[in-house]
């Protein structure tokens, strides 16, 4: 059985319906990708995955447990961690602080009111480690809001690998960056797959036909396309956009 | 249906009240129009939006007594003019001095766009207190009375129950000016501009609008409304320094019940306290007050944006 | 920039060295206060407020949680001390430990139904639990004495075991409050940089992102709100003694209003210690102002006004920047907490 899955949802925002029977399934140990065209109800289909929205009708399932349903923050700690498109950083405080936040050690301490935070060698220890995975480890004092545009992307990344996710979710994680930041972040998430499952949605082709395993295509609210990147290679509608991309550029 | 006995008797005893009610809450629906104007444009809660309704009222009572030039000819001209003039002339003066201190709050509040609603909050909260001062400094600090002309004063006898024809005409205006409100946003290219500004201002600013000058405009007109609910509204409610705090409460508890930024939200909220208050008065006239905090806490345990409202900057 | 959320030079310390100013200061306050021409209960008043302060910025300042209602709790706190002296027992604990409990169960009542909110309704649901309270305590004559206030409460003295000391003097009374506001400084301070004080401080910066990485947000929304009515009902409790009555003006909005002034003003955005000098420039601009004209509240507006307008960051955030500027070439704030602790 898929680690996640996702059976026949549907969402509708008023008589608007963005989402008609979608039912995804994600692999553990792969890299999956959604991908398609704007509007086309990939960003909602994310939220219903990671619990910002309830689905209207169908089932999220996580290892054989029904989530949907369930707040983000009970979704969350039983190890579905998500980055963000726009930034949802802490923004006044350091870039380490951050990360600890979202530590499960750090959450466990809860009401232990009265222990000192910062002088914890072995919580800032794991929280360096985890800034290390995205080369952030020598920012670690500095403000969030210091950090340049790329950088701040892979605090968000950090952030939600803090919290020692069995699946991790990307939220378009190329969006804004350049060509140098874009090829930096495509090495970070090879070296990810080696310990985390992945799901990430995408516009950037490129991007997501060189690192993920299996891609579906989401076009008005439905699946329109499901398989190996080869595989989608012969479809109609992403060699239409692939090449419309192409022209772009 | 009720039985009509024994209740019918009661009904009837209740309708006074239930008038009384629905008065009230015509003028709160004026007061909270310009309240919801305000914040559907600029995000902002204008906690001095009361001082506005205050200071209208305190304008109109210097127009109609003339006080401020006592003992100069022009005084003595001014008081032979007949009330009916003075008072129709307090009408206008009064929202207009309202709205001009509306947009200087305006400006005010500029440094703190773009920042957390708190700080437009706490701005006007301040600006609430210091106009409070100010009327204590020009007006004194007892409870005055607005002169009303003899047309629009006293009672009158209806199936036996006595009405104060005063508030008949308080609420017909009311429904005038929210109807005039109504037609102005729908039926002008003004309003659709200010209508687009409540939904995006970006949009204002792509149809070639200057945002600040929309701002400063709204904020005027808000407040003007603000002026005039309390011109016609202050012979019911009474007319003291305190009378900004006491009023901008149940006008930003309407505009929360009612939905932020709802014109139709606003208006029902209003009707909703209105009656609450003027129902609750009949039997516990020392806790009519009291139930329109009742009614918040009833509406937004059920309803957490109010009753037509939807999700707004203002959450965060 | 400074935040509250900056990282304390020494964050594991109980005892820091502005507390020891502090504490230094209350101990002189008795006769430093004659002495620049004012008087020995200003004191009082100023540890009570201070404390207050202290426990409402934990709410306002650090979780970004606008309470606009506050002063309903310092009341409930008056009321049920002088209830407690009345109808229970003379005892000073007793008192306390009364009006701690009663403001804390009203504040974890309306917190339950408070800590969903977020925002703008928030704050509106805060001003509409307070004046409910203060407008039962104008209308509950039988119990409150309605706006005559509470009359007649004692000040029951002060027992350790054996030990017993009279608080009547205004002396006594003030070093009795200044001790429990050295406590109230101590609990605070390590609360705002302990863990839990670390996730208040998250869910004020991203209330969304404190979710997502899975912290339960609304209990710790209805935890701080708790805390700092208990707070609040405590110094309620030494109002009422210090006036030897309780009035339900304190839970008026303006009242209400005045708290968050002052520890706006003070910095309490930026600072742990921004209450604590709101609350002292208040009192001492109260009586001097006052002093010279009518209408000082007229200034103090004004004041407030032009500081949400230029500088949100308050009396603190003002400080700090002088302290920088006269030393121009200290090292970056950051601190490398992990070599301290070794």
């Amino acid at each position: 059985m898929a680690l996640f899955e996702a059976r026949n949802i549907h969402k509708r925002f008023g008589s608007r319906v963005v989402l008609e029977n979608i039912s995804l399934a994600f692999e553990e140990g792969q890299i999956s990708g959604i991908m398609g065209p704007n509007g086309a109800g990939k960003s909602t289909c994310f939220h219903v995955l990671t619990g910002q929205h309830k689905p209207d009708r169908g089932e999220v399932l996580f290892d054989g447990q029904r989530i949907s349903g369930l707040p983000p923050q009970r979704i969350a700690r039983m190890g579905v961690s998500r980055s963000f498109q726009l930034m949802n950083l802490f923004d006044d405080t350091v870039v380490i602080e951050n990360v600890m936040l979202a530590l499960p050690a750090f959450r466990e301490r809860r009401l232990k009111a009265m222990s000192a935070v910062f002088s914890d060698t072995a919580l800032i220890d794991r929280a360096l480690v985890v800034l290390d995975q995205v080369g952030l480890a020598v920012r670690a004092w500095d403000a969030a809001a210091s950090l340049s545009y790329g950088d701040r992307r892979a605090l968000e990344i950090a952030v939600a690998l803090a919290a020692e996710p069995r699946i991790l979710f990307l939220d378009e994680p190329t969006s804004g960056l350049g060509a140098e930041a874009t090829r930096r972040l495509a090495l970070l998430v090879r070296r990810l797959r080696e310990r985390y499952t992945i799901v990430m949605i995408e516009h950037d082709m490129r991007f997501l036909f060189e690192l993920a395993d299996r891609i579906s295509v989401i076009h008005w609210g439905q699946v329109i396309a499901e398989g190996t990147p080869a595989q989608l290679g012969d479809n109609k509608w992403v060699r239409r956009s692939a090449l419309a991309e192409a022209t772009h550029a | 249906m009720a039985p009509l006995n024994p209740d019918g008797p009661r009904m009837i005893d209740l309708l006074p009240h239930i008038i009384n009610g629905l008065t009230l809450g015509l003028l709160f629906a004026l007061i909270a129009l310009g309240f919801t104007l305000i914040v559907g444009v600029m995000e902002v809660i204008n906690l001095a939006h009361g001082s506005l309704f205050a200071i209208g009222a305190y304008f109109a009572l210097t127009v109609i007594a003339g006080s401020w030039f006592a003992g100069t000819p022009f005084g003595a001209w001014w008081l032979s003019l007949p009330l009916g003039l003075r008072y129709v002339l307090a009408l206008a003066i009064g929202p207009a001095l309202a709205g001009l201190a509306g947009m200087l709050l305006e400006l005010c509040l500029r440094p703190t766009y773009g920042k957390p609603p708190l700080y437009g909050l706490l701005l006007t909260f301040g600006a609430a207190l210091v106009i409070e001062e100010l009327i204590r400094l020009v007006w004194g600090t007892g409870e005055q009375n607005l002169a009303l002309p003899q047309a629009i004063n006293g009672a009158f006898l209806l199936n036996g129950m006595i009405f104060s024809t005063y508030r008949f005409f308080a609420a017909g205006f009311s429904i005038a000016a929210i109807i005039a409100v109504w037609l102005f946003l729908e039926r002008t290219s003004a309003g659709a501009v200010i209508k687009a500004g409540a939904h995006d201002s970006e949009m204002v600013r792509a149809l070639g609008y200057d945002l600040a000058r929309l701002r400063l405009v709204v904020f005027g007109f808000g407040a003007a409304l603000a002026g005039l609910a309390g011109v016609v509204m202050v012979p019911i409610w009474g007319l003291r320094p305190h009378v900004g705090v006491d009023i901008v409460i149940p006008a930003f508890l309407i505009i929360v019940v009612g939905g932020v930024g709802s014109f139709w939200g606003a208006v029902i909220a209003a009707l909703l306290v209105g009656l609450a208050i003027g129902i609750t008065g009949a039997y516990a006239a020392a806790w009519s007050t009291m139930s329109m905090y009742l009614l918040l806490i009833a509406i937004l345990g059920f309803r957490s944006r109010g009753l037509l409202g939807r999700k707004s900057a203002l959450e965060h | 920039m400074i935040s509250l959320s900056d990282i304390p030079a020494r964050p594991s310390a109980w005892i820091t060295p502005p507390m020891i100013a502090l504490a230094l200061l209350l101990l002189a306050a008795p006769d430093l206060l004659p002495a620049i021409g004012l008087y020995q209960y200003l004191g009082i008043e100023i540890a009570i407020w201070i404390g207050f302060a202290l426990g409402f910025n934990l709410l306002f300042g650090y979780t970004g949680l606008h309470s606009f209602g506050h002063g309903a709790y310092l009341g409930i706190g008056a009321y049920a001390f002088g209830l407690f002296q009345h109808h229970v027992a003379v005892s000073l604990w007793g008192g306390l430990l009364a009006a701690v409990l009663a403001a804390g169960i009203a504040g974890a009542l309306v917190g339950a139904f408070l800590s969903h909110r977020r925002g703008i309704y928030y704050a509106l649901l805060t001003i509409g639990f307070g004046q409910i309270f203060w407008f039962l305590a104008m209308k509950l004559h039988r119990v409150t004495g309605g706006e005559d206030g509470l009359l007649g409460i004692p000040r029951p003295p002060l027992t350790l075991g054996p030990w017993q000391v009279s608080l009547t003097d205004n002396r006594a009374l003030f070093y009795f409050a200044a001790a429990l506001l050295m406590i109230v400084v101590v609990l605070c301070w390590r609360l705002a940089n302990s863990p839990f004080g670390r996730v208040l401080q998250a869910i004020r910066q991203n209330e969304t992102r404190a979710r997502f990485v899975g912290y339960e947000v609304w209990r710790f929304k209805w935890a701080v709100f708790t805390l700092s009515t208990m707070i609040a009902g405590l110094a309620g409790s030494l109002l009422a003694m210090a006036q030897q009555s309780a009035y339900p003006d304190v839970m008026s909005l303006h009242q209400s209003g005045l708290i968050v002034m002052m520890v706006l003003v003070g910095g309490g955005l930026v600072s742990f210690w921004g209450p604590v000098l709101g609350v002292v420039f208040y009192f001492v601009a109260r009586d001097v102002l006052g002093g010279l004209t009518e209408t000082w509240l007229l200034w103090y507006g004004l004041i407030f006004m032009a500081m949400v307008m230029l500088r949100p960051e308050g009396l603190a955030g003002m400080l700090h920047d002088l302290l920088r500027r006269s030393r121009p070439r200290q090292p970056s704030a950051a601190p490398a907490p992990a070599t301290e602790a070794v």
